[in-house]
């Protein structure tokens, strides 16, 4: 199959980007997107062109690490699916693809379709973490978790933190991914040590660096790749008041 | 968490504006209830209303705090507007839409019903209380100029409430979300509520219009 590429060419966050056409003929549709543009890349440096920067690890679709505009939906357009599991077979002969980088200002551009994510960094080291001892690790059944609890953790954990939520939303707000990292450590036993200060924490950490807020319109959970649904950030903003009104009575007591 | 840290934080400005807008759809509630009366009868309209009056400093308080949740409301959504805009890259690029339009536009249903509420405040409020040069409250509503004597007064007060509707649909739900209520056992009374306050309430407050801007005079 033949594609027209139009890609996001870029070199840092303060250049001006501009779309460039590439072709590429005789793709097998059975190979994955990135292997595309690793093609493409090849091609490329061939013709002593600068290849395009693109972020890619596993490519197992666990990872977190690709990500970015197909046609302008986050990931391309099969649900839940990462770039990296995204197949030529996903589009037609002849197709326009356009590639863009996640845009949000918290995501300042490294190159072409690569963005610096390490705001999510920042959230995490924040408040998204549990303290343990040091030590052997503990006997596995010694803490017993109800099966729904430890369900929905599961699902809240499926988060591989890509930022897709953040591209997806008209705020570029960082709610979907905060509040997946505060429910599947509230959900937990592990996670009541630090209590009600995660959340506080996080947040306050997600205002500083910049992201929207969330005016709730879903449209992070419609086009995450691991389907990470809205319920997160209902549970989120009721840690958030249960957080404050502790916060609250605290003070009172002292 | 101090109270000026929650309330200038994006979650915290949130939650007051779930509280104070769930609070001024209550109070929509309350003031359909008077408004129906019109169809009651003249005397009973009047009479109703001079109740109120009656009521005096009472009134004056109930309105101060209205204004108050109507203020801060509109000014936390501003601020959150700003934050969002701030956030967002601005590129000549397009993307999908998948998402309710109700939720997209929420900002700017939200401003429109402010503007109604400003006129609605400086034509019906001003004349009931200080300007009636002795008409009566039920003319004033259904005949005077600014009132459902004037057609585009009707049309106006239509749009401006169809859109208020439209507005509480993703507000409510929007506050459901944010005082997380959704994922509890009561998620599935407040969606079931919430359609009082998104369509039938404002539909009650279109049938007033419809009826005695346009109807009654057809009939």
């Amino acid at each position: 199959m033949n594609v027209n590429l139009k890609i996001w060419r870029q070199g840092s966050d303060s250049d001006k980007g501009i779309l460039k056409t590439y072709r590429l003929e005789n793709i097998d549709p059975n190979i994955s997107f990135l292997e595309m543009l690793d093609i493409l890349n090849i091609k490329l440096v061939k013709e002593k062109k600068d290849p395009v920067t693109f972020d890619h690890d596993c490519r197992e679709g666990i990872c977190g690490s690709c990500g970015f505009m197909i046609n302008g939906r986050p990931h391309g357009p099969q649900k839940a699916t990462t770039v990296c599991q995204l197949h030529m077979r996903a589009f037609n002969n002849e197709d326009d693809i356009l590639l863009e980088p996640f845009r949000a200002e918290s995501f300042p551009v490294i190159k072409d379709l690569s963005v610096d994510r390490k705001s999510f960094d920042r959230i995490i080291s924040s408040g998204g973490y549990v303290s343990t001892n040091t030590g052997e690790a503990p006997e596995a059944n010694s803490i017993s978790i109800e099966k729904e609890y430890a369900d929905e953790a599961f699902l809240s954990s499926a988060c591989i933190g890509c930022g897709a939520c953040v591209a997806a939303c008209k705020n570029s707000s960082a709610m979907l991914f905060t509040s997946a990292k505060v429910s599947h450590l509230s959900l937990l036993p592990q996670g009541q040590k630090e209590g009600k200060d995660r959340v506080a924490k996080m947040v306050a950490t997600m205002d500083e660096e910049g992201f929207g807020s969330c005016t709730n319109t879903g449209a992070c959970s419609a086009e995450c790749p691991k389907e990470i649904g809205q319920i997160n950030i209902a549970r989120l903003n009721q840690e958030y008041i249960l957080s404050s009104l502790s916060g609250f009575l605290k003070k009172k007591n002292e | 968490m101090s109270i000026i840290k929650l309330l200038t934080s994006s979650v915290g400005r949130k939650i007051l504006m779930a509280i104070t807008g769930l609070l001024l759809a209550f109070f929509m509630a309350f003031h359909l209830f008077g408004n129906l009366f019109l169809f009651v009868g003249e005397d009973a309209f009047n009479a109703y209303v001079e109740k109120l009056h009656q009521l005096g400093f009472l009134i004056r308080i109930a309105e101060f705090f209205l204004v108050l949740f109507v203020g801060s409301h509109a000014y936390s959504g501003t601020l959150l507007w700003i934050k969002n805009r701030k956030a967002k890259k601005v590129v000549s690029s397009y993307s999908k839409v998948n998402t309710s339009s109700a939720a997209r536009s929420a900002a700017f249903t939200g401003s429109i019903v402010f503007i109604f509420l400003a006129t609605h405040w400086s034509t019906f409020w001003y004349k009931f209380n200080f300007d009636l040069q002795g008409m009566s409250y039920y003319y004033v509503v259904t005949e005077s100029s600014v009132g459902f004597g004037s057609p585009a007064v009707s049309i106006f007060y239509i749009i401006a409430i169809a859109l208020l509707g439209y507005h509480l649909k993703h507000g409510i739900t929007s506050a459901g979300q944010t005082l997380g209520i959704v994922g509890t056992k009561y998620e599935k009374i407040y969606n079931n509520l919430s359609a009082i306050f998104w369509f039938w309430i404002p539909l009650g407050f279109i049938l007033i219009p419809v009826w005695f801007g346009f109807l009654v005079r057809v009939i």
